[in-house]
């Protein structure tokens, strides 16, 4: 009987939850020219429609490059700010950690118009240029907070040893603490990617001609557009990271680290 | 740790002037706008103006009742669901937190964009609806307050059921068996055993789900349109149709202040505890 109760509450819950994936992947197969569900026949052409359609691949580049690189710059200024943060005993630190934290507090959309209004306005840096460096800041503090987590559990008087045996401090950062938090680096990594993939407040107003992240483009699609290629598209972009995270589950065990 | 300070900072400082020069610089700029008085100097004058208009008063109170709806709802389901993860297998949890982790991963525009699905015209309810003989002409489900509360949910329930299913892990194995044992009926176990157990976790978890539903744009955007607003939302159409920048900076100020005073209380929540 409480077995019964149990799987009913989780029954429920979980097809709220993941329910309507099902749906949309099966709506994306329906065979009419609207939006139907359930479909009244499938097809596969909406899913190959979706690669044909211009301004899709344009502003999946887009987002793609956004993500990798705006990730990559995240980790270049977030690795080392939590390398300082754990081993140096830094005047203002509690400071520093909220300065980098801040872009995850204040929400994306307020940033977005922010940086459009007194960044790219006057000073004409590009939209794309805005976008990318937005992105950057946002992963930041993921950055920060999972690589800090990982050196957390590295003991200090590894790298004071090599420094002893003759490493200089950059060399026992590359041989000894690297090697060490990999994990949590490629987890920061992944996180980073996802988030920065999935942003839509932040790249809401950083648009401009030609120039749209994927969902603000799915956004902008579906408003003047009914047709199963949404649903498609989204299916694809949820089978996209559910390989990328379980292949990360596999690799690395990444819910160690999140 | 190391004691030559200059080095640390030279490697932390980067970060910290990044996320100065691009965050707090424009985004202080921006929430001073409202405060800029039309003839120079200070004044409030653009928050009476913004809470004298009925409009932007209806879309403050909805945003408040959605989220606080939002995150009430999503705690009854999660001590529901968290307390039966907790009770299940160690393999099967595994899976089933699993699954409620899952949708995380997921583009907010492919979340949403399924209830499009459920609750359009030709959706699967007005299907049902009409095939049933209920109505003869669909429903208008989509564009209603009910949509954008089911999206939302939908999107921050497992934020609420991670944070509780953390807390109760940290429930003692033999309390509740031993509260029962003693008379106590499932409400009082659930009231004097359960809640102030996992007291820290509902806040944590209220706290995320309440703040997200504040500050989804693509939900109500979606979900709402123009016939249910919320703050985001109105925030964007004031930008983007009226060219209405103080508003929008008054927008932007609740809501950096109210997701700051949930972070804060988050924060001393944690420090409290440790």
């Amino acid at each position: 009987m409480r077995h019964l109760a149990t799987w009913a509450i989780l029954g429920l819950t979980l097809t709220f939850l993941i329910g309507p994936f099902l749906i949309i992947i099966l709506a994306g197969a329906s065979d009419t020219e609207y939006l139907a569900f359930p479909p009244q026949g499938l097809t596969l052409g909406w899913y190959f429609k979706v690669f044909t359609v211009e301004s899709f691949r344009a502003s999946f580049v887009l987002s793609m490059a956004l993500a990798v690189f705006g990730t990559l710059a995240a980790l270049l200024l977030g690795v080392p700010a939590a390398y300082a943060l754990n081993r140096y005993d830094l005047p203002g630190a509690e400071t520093l950690r909220t300065v980098v934290a801040a872009p995850i507090i204040v929400p994306g959309i307020i940033v977005g118009l922010a940086l459009l209004r007194y960044m790219v306005v006057p000073t004409g840096v590009t939209v794309t240029a805005a976008l990318f460096m937005a992105h950057t800041a946002l992963v930041l503090p993921y950055a920060v907070r999972v690589v800090s987590s990982s050196m957390n559990n590295l003991r200090a008087d590894m790298e004071e040893a090599a420094v002893l045996l003759g490493c200089t401090r950059l060399q026992a950062f590359l041989k000894v603490v690297l090697p060490n938090i990999r994990g949590g680096v490629l987890a920061a990594f992944i996180l980073g990617f996802v988030t920065s993939f999935n942003q839509v407040p932040v790249s809401l107003f950083l648009s401009g001609p030609g120039v749209r992240t994927l969902p603000i483009d799915m956004l902008a699609y579906m408003e003047i557009t009914f047709d199963p290629s949404v649903a498609a598209l989204s299916a694809l972009l949820a089978f996209m990271s559910l390989a990328i995270v379980f292949a990360a589950e596999r690799l690395l065990g990444f819910s160690r680290y999140v | 740790m190391f004691r030559n300070t200059r080095e640390g900072l030279a490697l932390a400082l980067p970060a910290a002037i990044f996320s100065t020069l691009l965050f707090l610089v424009p985004v202080g700029i921006l929430l001073s706008e409202a405060f800029r008085g039309s003839a120079g100097g200070w004044s409030v004058q653009g928050y009476i103006d913004f809470f004298s208009e009925p409009l932007n008063r209806t879309v403050f109170l909805r945003t408040l009742k959605l989220g606080l709806l939002v995150a009430g709802t999503a705690a009854v389901i999660g001590y529901a669901a968290a307390f039966c993860i907790v009770n299940l297998g160690p393999k099967t949890r595994g899976k089933v937190f699993g699954m409620v982790v899952l949708p995380l991963m997921i583009s907010p525009v492919a979340r949403t964009y399924a209830w499009i699905v459920i609750l359009g015209r030709t959706g699967i309810v007005n299907e049902a609806i009409t095939g049933l003989g209920l109505s003869d002409t669909p429903l208008r489900l989509l564009f209603t307050e009910t949509a954008v509360f089911l999206g939302l949910l939908q999107l921050f329930l497992p934020l609420m059921i991670i944070s509780l299913v953390s807390a109760m892990e940290n429930i003692p194995r033999d309390v509740i068996p031993a509260a029962r044992v003693l008379g106590a009926s499932w409400i009082e176990v659930f009231f004097k055993v359960i809640l102030p157990l996992t007291k820290e976790g509902l806040v944590i978890g209220g706290t995320l789900v309440f703040t997200g539903a504040l500050t989804a744009y693509i939900t109500p955007a979606i979900l709402g349109g123009s016939k249910v607003l919320m703050l985001e939302t109105l925030l964007y159409q004031r930008v983007n149709v009226s060219n209405d920048f103080v508003s929008a900076s008054v927008i932007a100020m609740i809501l950096i202040v109210m997701s700051f005073s949930a972070n804060l209380l988050l924060k001393r929540i944690a420090t409290a505890r440790s």
